[in-house]
């Protein structure tokens, strides 16, 4: 009998049930592998993981409760993990596999649809593992971070046009557009696509083409991708990168959107269109994108505080601008605030970071009381530890502070900060954002740019671009009351360009309200703001008796 | 009657409630497979039994997911995830799927396909179509089928043949097998048929489209299944 090759593996099964592992478990030693583990749940999956070495790992994409198949790969994959080179197969009852794939990065070595037979499973193991001894060579490389010697490695393999010429030909696209071979990576995907239109090349060539700074011919590319397979969300992605480097957010808003709309499991994509909707100012977009990042981010791997923080700070100004489109982000804002200790730990500093959020939260919603007693236990444990009353800590302070009215003491901790970190200019642009004129050097010129391009804009008539260039500024300055007049100004001339469309109209009340909040009675555009709440309300007078 | 009963979406119903099939379809498998194994086989008789269970379950089970797949075609909810392909690999899948299913039908099944013939397909819907024909052919076929693949001018083609009675005389005569109304009224949807069509005509290569053809021409005598892909 020849000698059985497979003796030396180890295996594991995860699956939550027991049937399953015991038919799985038979069916690997039938094959010959040598040891086989088997747990049912992702808890002991990934436990398992983070002890022993597996050469290959059978999981079931749905477990019932917890991680998903899909979710644990992620886990392995994300960063290097002691089983990052394990064959994972994917097994799961559904047909379509790409209703599964669809949300992740990362692909498994293998998908088998369920019921599966020994001969299945025995056949689709030899085909893996006869490909891992194959190109082990390239794998091997590739592990060294030896990509040139990868490359050669997959140039040969392509060479001998044998069955894992395709296999070869993605990863050696990859490894081009790594290492910033353009040319190469263009002929290598351009002779594929000579001979047939495949998903993977078009996107390959697309990438590339944004590598040259070639976007008309990335983005046609990418939008021929979208237009015949919609769920190719990488596609998505390269699309919305090419949005952000033409400063086109609104666009990256849109294909993220779109993304999502398909796919709303992908975390990562979820965050990225919370922080750009953020910046576009779009606080409802941002709270949808957050919660739903928050709450995939259970599970995952790339859960991350900040956005946790970010859904608070998306419903607390989404309340000033409408109460009731803010009441159920707020609800859920304040859930989410309250279980970050839980999550994330109980330190002194996240503790006194939900605090702060829980009592701006609550002023928002209109619970004054609650409001005052969160300030106050986050004050106490700041009173108590002062190592802990960091820029960032301080910062969410005075805005807790000024969100319950007391002026003089968020004023004296701003001045305090200013004193402080006189000259540290990293921290002075985190400090900006308190400020209505910033005091870092960057954000100085920030602002400045900002103004020149949105004046020339105004001044082209083209008050749309004017618009979002302002709009774009509110995040970052929210405190800056003459980059909000000038917004003002500039959706009063697009309001007049477009007298349709009333939603400009509501812009232009919120953000007067808003000034009208913020600014002091000694300002020096104090004169600008009359002027233009005067023009305001004459131009809202008008329109409603124009209805 | 209620006019928003009669608007109720039919095909979004049948498919949610197959899905919920599947799924208690996949508990039922499970405990089979739990219940076999604690209980093994004392004898023949029983042995055979727990085929037909097997058998049949597995047979409800691919018919439902063809039922699935039929109405996310049918509402775009399916893409063909088109690449090169190693057909070989795909072709002896579906043999390893429904072996147990051959054997306990006492079939041969001959498998002839260059082990270096590569080719352009969404290998998933590919193999569901030849899981489907195979299923069939092994219901009417009495000794032997004949699975294989070639390259041709029209592109690639799966052809599976079989020595049973052969198909149908309006089968044989249907272009495309998308009208479900008029071969429902003949009693028989050929569900399989439908699937296999739809699934090659979402295979294109620039001007040519994929397409599948029935005849009663194989050197076996029974009836012979075509797949085209360009």
């Amino acid at each position: 009998m020849a000698e059985n090759p497979y003796a030396t593996l180890h295996a594991l099964i995860v699956d939550d049930f027991e049937s399953f592992r015991i038919t799985l478990s038979k069916m690997l030693q039938e094959f010959g592998i040598g040891t086989v583990d088997s747990v049912a749940s992702s808890n002991d999956a990934l436990r398992y993981c983070n002890s022993k070495l597996y050469d290959v790992i059978l999981c079931d994409q749905n477990l019932g409760k917890g991680q998903t198949g899909q979710q644990i790969l992620e886990v392995l994959r994300h960063k290097p993990h002691l089983n990052s080179d394990s064959l994972f197969v994917l097994v799961s009852a559904e047909s379509n596999k790409s209703i599964i794939m669809a949300a992740y990065d990362y692909e498994p070595d293998a998908y088998l649809t369920k019921p599966i037979t020994g001969q299945i499973l025995g056949q689709r193991l030899e085909r893996l593992f006869k490909q891992r001894m194959a190109l082990a060579p390239i794998y091997k490389a590739m592990k060294a971070k030896d990509v040139n010697s990868a490359i050669r490695l997959c140039e040969a393999e392509i060479a001998a046009a044998n069955r894992y010429t395709s296999s070869c030909q993605k990863m050696l696209g990859r490894m081009l557009l790594q290492i910033g071979d353009l040319e190469k990576a263009d002929a290598l995907y351009r002779n594929i696509l000579d001979v047939r239109q495949l998903d993977w090349a078009m996107l390959g060539m697309a990438q590339t083409k944004k590598m040259q700074g070639d976007f008309l011919s990335a983005q046609q590319w990418l939008e021929e991708i979208i237009q015949f397979n919609p769920l190719c969300l990488k596609a998505y992605d390269v699309l919305a990168d090419i949005m952000a480097e033409r400063s086109d957010y609104q666009g990256q808003q849109q294909v993220l959107q779109n993304a999502v709309d398909i796919s709303p499991l992908s975390i990562l994509r979820q965050q990225e269109l919370g922080d750009v909707s953020f910046k576009n100012n779009d606080l409802l977009g941002a709270a949808n994108a957050y919660r739903k990042a928050v709450k995939i981010g259970e599970n995952s791997c790339h859960d991350n505080i900040k956005f946790h923080e970010s859904f608070a700070h998306a419903g607390i100004q989404l309340a000033k601008l409408d109460k009731n489109l803010a009441s159920t982000v707020l609800r859920d804002a304040l859930k989410v605030v309250a279980e970050i200790p839980l999550r994330f730990g109980k330190t002194n500093s996240i503790k006194i970071n939900a605090l702060l959020l829980e009592s701006q939260l609550c002023v928002a919603s209109g619970e004054a009381r609650r409001a005052e007693e969160a300030l106050l236990s986050a004050q106490k444990i700041i009173g108590a530890d002062s190592s802990v009353a960091t820029v960032d800590i301080r910062i969410e302070l005075v805005r807790a502070l000024r969100e319950l009215g007391d002026r003089s003491e968020s004023d004296k901790i701003i001045a305090e900060l200013l004193n402080e970190y006189d000259g540290d200019e990293d921290q002075l642009q985190k400090i900006d954002c308190l400020l209505d004129e910033p005091c870092s050097a960057k954000n100085k010129a920030l602002v400045a740019q900002i103004n020149k391009d949105g004046i020339a804009f105004y001044e082209a008539k083209d008050f749309g671009r004017a618009v979002d260039c302002f709009t774009r500024a509110l995040q970052d300055f929210p405190q800056h009351i003459g980059l909000r007049l000038n917004l003002v100004q500039a959706l009063m001339g697009n309001f007049k360009q477009e007298p349709e469309k009333l939603t400009l109209l509501t812009a232009i009340q919120q953000m007067m309200d808003h000034i009208r909040k913020i600014i002091p009675d000694s300002h020096t555009q104090l004169q600008r703001f009359r002027q233009l709440e005067e023009l305001s309300r004459g131009i809202v007078a008008s329109a409603t008796s124009a209805q | 009657m209620n006019r928003d009963v009669q608007e109720v979406d039919f095909s979004f119903v049948l498919a949610s409630s197959v899905h919920d099939m599947k799924n208690s379809l996949g508990m039922l498998l499970n405990t089979l497979a739990e219940v076999m194994q604690q209980y093994p086989p004392q004898n023949n008789e029983h042995a055979k039994s727990y085929a037909v269970l097997e058998y049949e379950a597995a047979r409800i089970n691919s018919e439902l997911i063809q039922l699935l797949s039929l109405y996310r075609l049918d509402h775009d909810q399916v893409r063909a995830d088109i690449d090169e392909c190693m057909v070989v690999d795909v072709l002896s899948e579906q043999v390893a799927r429904n072996h147990g299913l051959l054997q306990a039908r006492q079939l041969e099944l001959v498998l002839q396909c260059d082990e270096s013939l590569s080719g352009y397909f969404d290998s998933d819907l590919v193999g569901g179509v030849i899981n489907n024909i195979l299923v069939n052919c092994a219901r009417y076929s009495r000794h032997k089928l004949i699975l294989s693949a070639q390259q041709t001018a029209e592109g690639l083609c799966i052809t599976i043949e079989d020595d049973g009675p052969g198909y149908p005389q309006d089968m044989l005569n249907a272009s495309t097998f998308a009208e479900t109304r008029a071969n429902f009224s003949s009693g028989r949807p050929h569900l399989g048929l439908m699937f296999a069509n739809k699934v090659a005509l979402m295979h294109c290569n620039k001007a040519q489209q994929g397409f599948i053809r029935l005849t009663n021409d194989s050197p076996l005598g029974g009836g012979c299944f075509r797949l085209y892909l360009p």
